[in-house]
This record gives C-alpha cells, sequence and structure tokens, in this order.
C-alpha cells in the first residue's frame, strides 16, 4: 500500500510513518500545502491520509484536487477540529472516512486498511491468517475452511486483529475501536476480555489455534510466532 | 400598542384636560365681560331714566317691566347706586327663575328723590355655559381627527427608517456575512440610533468570530500534541522487552492522556453552545428517532453493565432543536443513567409530547439535585467519568428553553426534561 501523509506537525506525522513503516506500508509524506499539491502532481498513491488544518492552506482544496487527479486514491481525513461541518463536507467531497485527533495507531491501521479493501478488486477483500480467512464483503469467517458462526463485535474484534497482527493492542485502543466515544461508560476493560474470551472459544472449537497473545495489565497481540 | 397609539393617547388625554380647565376659565371671563357690559348698559339705562323724569315724562309711563321708580319726595337723603344679583322670573318659560342683574339707585331730580331699580339680562348665564361647552367640544374634537391624521402620517413616513431598522435588527444574524444595510435618514435620533446598533452588530460579531476561532484553534492546538504523544506511547509498546512494571506506567499514562483530549473536547463543546454556534441550526428534528437510535447504541452497553433498559417512546415527537445538540442531549442522559447506577439495575426512557423522563436505580447522590448540573460534579462510584455530562445538558436545555431537573427518592434517579416550560 502506498500512501502519502500530509500532516504539518512533524512529530505526529513522523509517529504514523514509524508505526505503519513496520507493515506493508510505504509511507511519504508531506508537511504543507505545497508540498502535498507537488506530490499529488507527481506521483500515484493508493491512500492520501490528509489532515485539513494546513498552515498554508486549507485540506479540503487538496481533497478537491485530487478527486479530479485520481478519483480511485482513498481519502482518509484526520483533524482536530471535531466540526460536524468539516466532517460532513470532506465526505460530501469524496474522502472515504473521517478520523478526529487523538487517535490510536492501530486504529488508523484499521481505517487505512479498510479503505483500500474497499478501493482494490477481489483479492484484496480476503484475508488470510494461517488458519483463518475473512472475507470482509460477506463478512464469512472460516477456520480451516469451517465457516465460523460471530456475533458482529466478535467479527470487528477479529478484524483488527488481522490487520494489526503482530502490534500490540491496549484494551484501550479495542474498547475504543468497538464502542467508538461511549468507552468511557466501562468502568474497566472487563467487556473486552469476555469478547475476547468467547472468540478465542469459538475458534478453538472449530480447531483453530489460539493467537490471540495475552499482554498482562496492557492488552492483546495477534501472533502466530 | 406601539408608540404612536401610545402617544396620541396621551397627547388626547393632555388636550382633554386643557380643555376641561380652559373651558371652565373661558366661562368665567365671558361671564364677567358679559356683566360688566350688562352694568355699563344698566347705568346708561339709569341715566336715561332720569333724564326722562327731568324732562317730566310722569312715572306711570317709565315704570315698564325691567324698570321699577319710586317718588320718595322731597326729603334728602343720600343718593347712591349699587349693583346686585338677583333671581326673577323667567320672561318666557312659566315658573322658572333665573339669574338677573339689578341696579338700585336714589337720584335727585329738581329736588325730589326718586328711588329706581331696573333689572335685566342680556346674555343668560346658561346660554354662555352652552356656547362655551359646544366651542370646546367642537375644537376637541377637531384635535382628535388632526392627531390621527398626524399619527398616522408619522408612522407612515417619520418613522419609517426607525421601523426598517427594527426589521434589520430582527432578521440580524450572527454567523452571516453580510452587512446589516440599515436605511439613511436625515432625523438625527434615528442615525444615532443606526450607528449604535451597527457598532453593536459588529461587535457581536467580532466577538462570535473570535471565540469560534478560538475554540478551534484551541482544539487544534491541544489535539495535536495529545495524538503525538498517545502514538509515542503506542510506538514504545511496539518495541519489545518492556517489564511488566514499564508497561503499567505506559498504560496509565495512556487513560490520561485519553481523559485530557476528552476533557478539551466536552469544555469546547460547552463553549460553542455558549457561543450559540448551533442556534442558527434549529429545525424540528423526530426525538422519537433520536431516542429510539440511542437506546439501541446503548443496549449492549447496559446489558454489558447487567441493566436492564426499557422504554415508552411516543412515536413521531418533533421538538425545535439543532439536530446535533438533540442527539448529545438524548446520548448524554442516557449514558449518565448507565453510569452511575447500581450492579443489577435498571434505566427507564420515557418520550411523549412534552417530556422525556430517563429514570435509573443508583446511589443517592452526594450533592443536592441543583448542584448536579454544576460543572466538574462527580459521584463518588465512577472514575471514568469527567462531571460535565450533566453540565451539557443543562446548557443544551437553556439554550433551546427546555427545562431540566433531577429527583431521587427511594433509591430512584429521575431527571426531567421538559420541552414547553
Amino acid at each position: 500500500m502506498k500512501l502519502l501523509i500530509v500532516e504539518d506537525e512533524k512529530a505526529l506525522s513522523d509517529n504514523i510513518r514509524a508505526y505503519l513503516s513496520r507493515g506493508d506500508v510505504i509511507c511519504e509524506t508531506a508537511l504543507n500545502f505545497e508540498e502535498a499539491q507537488d506530490k499529488l502532481l507527481s506521483f500515484d498513491y493508493d491512500i492520501v491520509l490528509l489532515d485539513i488544518m494546513l498552515p498554508d492552506g486549507n485540506g479540503l482544496n487538496l481533497l478537491r484536487l485530487l478527486k479530479r487527479l485520481q478519483p480511485e486514491t482513498g481519502v482518509l481525513i484526520i483533524s482536530a477540529k471535531n466540526a460536524l461541518d468539516d466532517k460532513v463536507q470532506g465526505l460530501e467531497l469524496g474522502a472515504d472516512d473521517y478520523l478526529t485527533k487523538p487517535f490510536h495507531l492501530p486504529e488508523l491501521n484499521a481505517r487505512l486498511n479498510a479503505i483500500f479493501r474497499r478501493r482494490k478488486f477481489q483479492g484484496y477483500k480476503i484475508l488470510e491468517f494461517q488458519e483463518i480467512t475473512v472475507n470482509t464483503d460477506t463478512h464469512d469467517v472460516h477456520v480451516d475452511g469451517k465457516l465460523l458462526v460471530l456475533t458482529v463485535k466478535e467479527y470487528e474484534l477479529l478484524l483488527f486483529f488481522i490487520t494489526n497482527k503482530n502490534r500490540v493492542l491496549t484494551k484501550q485502543a479495542i474498547a475504543e475501536h468497538l464502542w467508538g466515544d461511549n468507552v468511557d461508560l466501562l468502568d474497566s476493560f472487563d467487556f473486552v476480555y469476555q469478547h475476547i474470551k468467547n472468540l478465542r472459544k469459538k475458534i478453538s472449537a472449530e480447531e483453530g489455534a489460539d493467537y490471540i497473545k495475552t499482554i498482562y495489565g496492557l492488552g492483546y497481540k495477534f501472533s502466530a510466532d | 400598542m406601539n408608540l404612536i397609539t401610545k402617544t396620541t393617547i396621551l397627547y388626547l388625554l393632555v388636550a382633554m384636560l386643557v380643555f376641561g380647565i380652559g373651558g371652565v376659565v373661558t366661562f368665567y371671563l365671558v361671564q364677567k365681560e358679559v356683566q360688566k357690559e350688562t352694568d355699563f348698559a344698566l347705568r346708561d339705562n339709569l341715566n336715561q331714566i332720569t333724564e326722562e323724569v327731568a324732562e317730566g315724562i310722569p312715572l306711570s309711563f317709565i315704570k315698564r317691566g325691567k324698570v321699577d321708580i319710586t317718588d320718595l319726595g322731597p326729603i334728602p337723603r343720600d343718593t347712591f347706586f349699587n349693583f346686585s344679583d338677583t333671581l326673577a322670573p323667567h320672561p318666557y318659560l312659566e315658573g322658572q327663575m333665573e339669574p338677573y342683574r339689578k341696579i338700585t339707585a336714589v337720584r335727585e331730580v329738581n329736588g325730589r328723590y326718586y328711588q329706581v331699580s331696573i333689572t335685566d339680562v342680556f346674555i343668560e348665564t346658561d346660554d354662555i355655559y352652552d356656547v362655551v361647552v359646544d366651542i370646546m367640544l367642537r375644537l376637541f374634537f377637531i384635535l382628535t381627527v388632526a392627531m390621527l391624521f398626524f399619527s398616522f402620517l408619522i408612522t407612515g413616513w417619520l418613522f419609517r427608517p426607525f421601523q426598517k431598522t427594527l426589521e434589520r435588527i430582527r432578521s440580524f444574524n450572527l454567523k452571516e456575512e453580510k452587512v446589516l444595510g440599515l436605511p439613511e435618514t436625515s432625523t438625527k435620533e434615528f442615525r444615532q440610533l443606526n450607528a449604535f446598533v451597527a457598532q453593536m452588530a459588529y461587535k457581536a460579531r467580532r466577538d462570535y468570530l473570535s471565540v469560534k476561532e478560538f475554540s478551534e484553534n484551541a482544539s487544534h492546538e491541544m489535539q495535536t500534541p495529545l495524538a503525538i504523544a498517545r502514538g509515542k506511547l503506542e510506538l514504545l509498546l511496539e518495541t519489545s522487552a518492556l517489564t511488566d512494571e514499564q508497561l503499567a506506567l505506559v498504560q496509565s499514562a495512556q487513560q490520561n492522556i485519553d481523559k485530557l483530549s476528552k476533557l478539551g473536547n466536552v469544555l469546547l463543546l460547552l463553549t460553542r453552545i455558549e457561543n450559540k454556534e448551533f442556534a442558527n441550526n434549529q429545525k424540528p428534528v423526530d426525538f422519537s428517532w433520536i431516542t429510539r437510535a440511542c437506546l439501541e447504541n446503548f443496549e449492549e452497553l447496559a446489558s454489558l453493565k447487567g441493566l436492564a433498559l426499557s422504554s415508552q417512546v411516543e412515536p413521531n415527537v418533533q421538538i425545535m432543536v439543532d439536530p446535533t445538540l438533540g442527539d448529545i442531549l438524548v446520548a448524554n442522559l442516557v449514558k449518565n443513567a448507565i453510569r452511575h447506577n447500581v450492579a443489577g439495575g435498571w434505566v427507564e426512557v420515557k418520550l411523549d409530547a412534552d417530556k422525556l423522563l430517563v429514570r435509573n436505580s443508583g446511589p443517592a447522590p452526594r450533592v443536592p439535585s441543583e448542584q448536579l448540573f454544576e460543572r466538574f460534579q462527580k459521584s463518588r462510584h465512577s472514575d471514568g467519568s469527567l462531571g460535565l455530562g450533566l453540565a451539557i445538558v443543562k446548557k443544551i436545555a437553556e439554550v433551546n428553553n427546555f427545562q431540566v431537573s433531577h429527583r431521587f427518592s427511594d433509591g430512584t434517579h429521575e431527571v426531567s426534561l421538559l420541552f414547553h416550560p
């Protein structure tokens, strides 16, 4: 996946690049409107990560330009404004998704992958991890070819794990992915544990291996090691 | 009642008073003048009679209806004359007495003394009264008609710039860039008013924009470093071989970053509501739909906490509100009921055309009901809470003229939101 990060805050841009580069993402960065414009005119990207608030221009104008030049490129807007107008306007202009700062990096990764899958052809819509396959179109999950019946939340959890395989996922990041802003209602993260327990049970019932590693006190890691 | 009607009525009331007093004064002045003229005439009359007596016309000839003359003989006595008011029968109306003017005199003619009295009236008092009242009424009528006509004219022409200014103020919108467009006028007071209004509008708009800009920038400036800090911690987690103790520290730092970020968002939301940034986007919102969607949204979280969620939602409840604030309002009330609850408790939501009722089981509040709506009021139980949920509810209720109140009795919290208090 080839990604352009348009973000004026260098430290944040570095974070994203450092995090995503560990996967199979090729990241380029642009720190201002000019630079972003130059890069968009010269190169093709699968996805553009776009901060709306830039020091020398409005990110929404970049979005307009991009949609004219490369309509098939996916766009994920990141903004600290949390202003509904921007969100609606951004999505109307053709952005695929909208993420409010501060975000969890695994969440960003999951959203980028979701956009990538939606924009690309069939081959990308089937995720495979060892004996587990997930069809993101039909939401069917198979373990060793046997169909697994999952609840919506368990499916989302599994997808989150697979797109963030080999990465540490905190209970916080998982809870926010599953319940969004309302996660503060959960007094503890026991509920994450409940869902993970059920998912484990269902996978092992079909004789799948347990890839969900617990990191004590912190969270989980989905890996084959 | 508008300004012109009010001033017209006041003017007419004053006019009525002036005309009343004026009538009385006129009456007495005219009466005095008439009396003076009557007295002159009576004296002329007396002199004429004296001459007639001197010419030797017999007394019986001189003696007429109004004149009485008596021969007092040659014994000398004081000659004098004086005037007096008297009552005498009306010449035409039978049995009605009327005030008359009377001159009584003793005169000496050729060595003999005569007592003469003449009683006469030129204009009767009640005639004077009638005429004065008549004149006053006519004048008052003419004044009234003229006043009404002029007030009509004034509203139509003189006050037109004022009406226009009022109209522009009414349609004034903080969010719109367009100028107010106050009318040109040659009236000094209206020019001053327009200048003042234009200045106020400019100031209000500038304040609105500066708060709006501040809240947007504050959000950006605050959330970006938080995003960076959170990212750094996540990168730190990716490095291998952290000890359990280090992991716990990272975890705690992350939680606090979350909290700070949420706090920033909520405080900015409060500022934006206060700045009326949502005020111009009011439209009829289907609260039934919002409430059902919200309950559906929280169903899983409630069941995870072991709470029974029940509802009674009347269909098609339309309320005028900004849609975003409507969502936030209902969500905050339901969230609040879920958060401040007990194990195995319940939440009940009722919606009808007049009110939204959210009842739930829960521990007794630590502070009186009114204080619950203040900022940073937290119960002892939920550590994840910022203590701002109800403050937002109250603020939204305030800008929409809803009334929100809380009651606690027998282990039951009840928050009621009245749409039309």
